[in-house]
């Protein structure tokens, strides 16, 4: 009996051993969570990233794989977002040439908007009891993860916190973004999408490229400028916050 | 594909190294990408290949966050104290950075929102 089981068991330990199985159930869990967001009419609540992190979650958890094991493999995926954010160079510099009179609203938003999602943050954190640890992580959750994790180190806060926050910033923006742009009545594509990739950063993103390229293509332009204003201003920034705050 | 993936790969290696021995408080990634719009402004003309990676990626930024955030959840039971606080100061803060965004371009552009 045991002869015939082993096989399977072999094999099994040989996949779950290999990155194969966690690239496989990464990229599974997001072309289901793209499918689903499709089959809801791109509603925003059925944002896909989050339907895919809940997926990964729940089946490495039903399979005992620790997380560790888990990230071994899923790394190949993790690395590419350093690269990712090379690549908005592109978005940028097309964005930048085709810019023309919009370029001072462009970049007030993008000064006035840095500022308010690190102000923001951090004095609800604040006033709410957070502790230290939490409101330091806080400042860089509103750019893009791997720019984030490393503004986060050089501050003294945990880049894991704030790597948390800024997924969590990116999943909720995505899903709020509809309906306080609504509510304020903006239709314009172009600033729509800036105002995304301000708040949102790469989540926000892919939702604004999913609904109009124009709001796609102005929000990649705001992740990557807001990525460049956080990771040179943050660290000088956040101890004058963290003064004033004290 | 492959040669966009290259070009983006050694400017993505630059930066770290830039990073690791020239600048340290400037995370590798974001050198690599401002040397990479540099190199951009210098040749004045994006080539085909890297568009095609750049436009790639940043359609489906979302499925690069997946191995981190699967990480991000299982951290979540240790900030159950903080819940209410940080649950607040995220959707605030978000909602606030775009209001504050958005009505600052309608205000200041002349183009109709």
């Amino acid at each position: 009996m045991t002869t015939q089981r082993l096989p399977i068991a072999e094999i099994w330990v040989y996949l779950s051993g290999s990155p194969l199985f966690a690239l496989v159930i990464t990229l599974l869990a997001y072309q289901t969570g793209l499918m689903l967001y499709q089959r809801f009419n791109r509603n925003p609540l059925a944002n896909p990233v989050g339907i895919a992190i809940l997926i990964v979650a729940v089946a490495i958890n039903a399979i005992d794989m620790p997380y560790a094991e888990y990230f071994k493999g899923a790394q190949f995926v993790h690395f590419l977002l350093g690269t990712a954010t090379v690549s908005l160079a592109v978005p940028i510099y097309r964005g930048i040439n085709g810019i023309g009179s919009r370029a001072v609203p462009l970049f007030s938003a993008l000064i006035g908007g840095a500022l308010a999602s690190m102000l923001s943050a951090v004095a609800i954190a604040k006033l709410l009891g957070a502790d230290q640890m939490i409101i330091k992580s806080m400042y860089a959750k509103s750019i893009t993860a791997p720019i984030a994790m490393g503004v986060s180190e050089t501050i003294g806060a945990s880049p894991t916190l704030t790597a948390v926050f800024a997924v969590a910033t990116g999943i909720s923006g995505a899903i709020l973004a509809r309906y306080v742009l609504d509510f304020l009545k903006i239709s314009a594509w172009w600033q729509r999408g800036f105002a995304i990739g301000i708040g949102a950063h790469g989540i926000g993103t892919s939702r604004a490229f999913s609904v109009h390229p124009e709001a796609g293509a102005y929000s990649s332009l705001a992740m990557g400028l807001h990525g460049i204003l956080g990771a040179i201003a943050i660290p000088w920034i956040a101890p004058l916050i963290d003064r004033f705050l004290a | 594909m492959i040669i966009g993936l290259t070009q983006i790969l050694i400017f993505q290696g630059l930066g770290e190294l830039c990073s690791k021995f020239l600048l340290p408080t400037i995370p590798g990634p974001v050198i690599g990408l401002v040397l990479l719009l540099g190199f951009l402004f210098f040749k004045k003309e994006i080539n085909p290949h890297l568009v095609l990676v750049s436009d790639t990626f940043s359609q489906h930024l979302g499925l690069l966050f997946i191995p981190a955030a699967v990480g991000a959840i299982l951290y979540l039971p240790a900030l159950k104290e903080h819940a209410a606080a940080i649950v607040l100061a995220l959707l605030g803060s978000v909602a606030i950075t775009f209001a504050v965004s958005v009505l600052i371009l309608k205000y200041m552009s002349k183009e109709p929102s």
